[in-house]
């Protein structure tokens, strides 16, 4: 068991797999904290049964800010040193997050994301939704300089030098795509690991529609102006 | 009519730079309440003297007043609607921090209080 991990899962009306994701990840980490982003089903209470820490958005802000919540709360906890992002739809392996925080521990890197693409027998996304991946990688700048191959992946692994400077703004599903900014912007030591994504009919029908693509785009457009 | 175009073209590329430029919200605030008292004034003369504002349309290359007053128009609803966006995006980063303080004061309450904080 892993004492000084403090994975962050935020959550939006998942009360069918969130008991199933929270108990997993307790099978290998103490600290499991969902913030639940003002759900209006009963996925606070199952989470909180399976184990987790509730942390609990009054009001739907989105993902990005949830995930901003569970960091900040993570961060203030006394002897956490490894940090996680994890989505809450079941798509994610707890056994990869275990490599992830092993090689924070023991490589020289501050930050580990997990890929899709960085190699070639993990399984695929959906065509569709794999062209539109590709696109968003090979189009941000960030991503290019980093060598990163998948840039809207929820699994994240890292250390108190990125959770004490993380500071999302954008609160939509953009906040991937800061993510890669923020690494590059504060020269954060970054890797991949390539992980497996389990495309369930559960977890394809919480994917992101592709006109979502449209807000995150312009999200990413004036992110610079709303910096203070 | 290039004259005209020039201008309205202008007034589009400044429309981006204010997206894209971070600047001093105090200047921009007043520079929008000047082009806003300016409007005023402009709108009540030109409904005094239609007139006037044909003369200054000829000068700029367009036949009718009425033209120019419709271009300005869009113009200026272009920029109201960005300054709209922008605020309302300020206004949702603020909203989601005051929740964020509210989640986790909510959160430590239910546990001992942080060691290092």
């Amino acid at each position: 068991m892993s004492d000084d991990v403090w994975v962050v899962v935020p959550c939006f009306n998942e009360a069918s797999v969130i008991a199933e994701v929270v108990g997993d990840l307790r099978s290998k980490f103490t600290h499991v904290v969902c913030v639940d982003d003002g759900s209006t089903d009963d996925t606070a209470a199952q989470a909180v049964r399976a184990g987790a820490t509730l942390v609990r958005h009054p009001v739907n802000l989105g993902q990005g800010a949830a995930l901003q919540t569970g960091v900040e709360y993570a961060r203030r906890r006394a002897g956490a040193r490894y940090f996680a992002t994890f989505d809450a739809d079941g798509q994610h392996r707890t056994e990869d997050l275990v490599v992830m925080i092993e090689r924070l521990r023991t490589e020289p890197v501050d930050i580990v994301i997990g890929s899709r693409f960085a190699s070639a027998d993990t399984a695929k996304p959906p065509w569709f939704k794999r062209t539109i991946l590709r696109v968003a990688t090979a189009t941000s700048r960030h991503a290019r300089q980093l060598g990163l191959t998948d840039t809207h992946n929820g699994l994240r692994a890292f250390n108190r030098t990125v959770a004490d400077r993380l500071d999302l703004t954008i609160n939509g599903m953009g906040h991937a795509s800061e993510f890669i900014s923020l690494i590059s912007e504060n020269g954060w030591r970054v890797t991949e690991q390539s992980v497996d994504i389990a495309y369930t009919p559960y977890s394809r029908s919480r994917g992101q529609s592709i006109l979502n693509g449209v807000n995150v785009l312009t999200d990413g457009l004036v992110r610079n102006r709303m910096r203070r | 009519m290039i004259w005209m175009q020039l201008l309205l073209l202008a007034g589009f590329v400044s429309l981006v730079l204010y997206l894209l430029v971070s600047s001093d919200r105090a200047k921009v605030q007043a520079g929008a309440k000047l082009a806003f008292a300016f409007f005023i004034v402009a709108g009540v003369y030109a409904v005094l003297r239609p007139d006037d504002l044909t003369v200054l349309a000829n000068a700029l290359g367009i036949d009718r007043g009425t033209d120019l007053l419709l271009y300005v128009l869009v113009v200026a609803f272009a920029f109201f609607a960005v300054s709209t966006y922008l605020h309302f995006r300020r206004l949702e980063l603020d909203f989601g921090r005051l929740a964020r303080r509210v989640a986790i004061q909510e959160a430590e309450s239910q546990i001992a209080p942080p060691e290092d904080q």
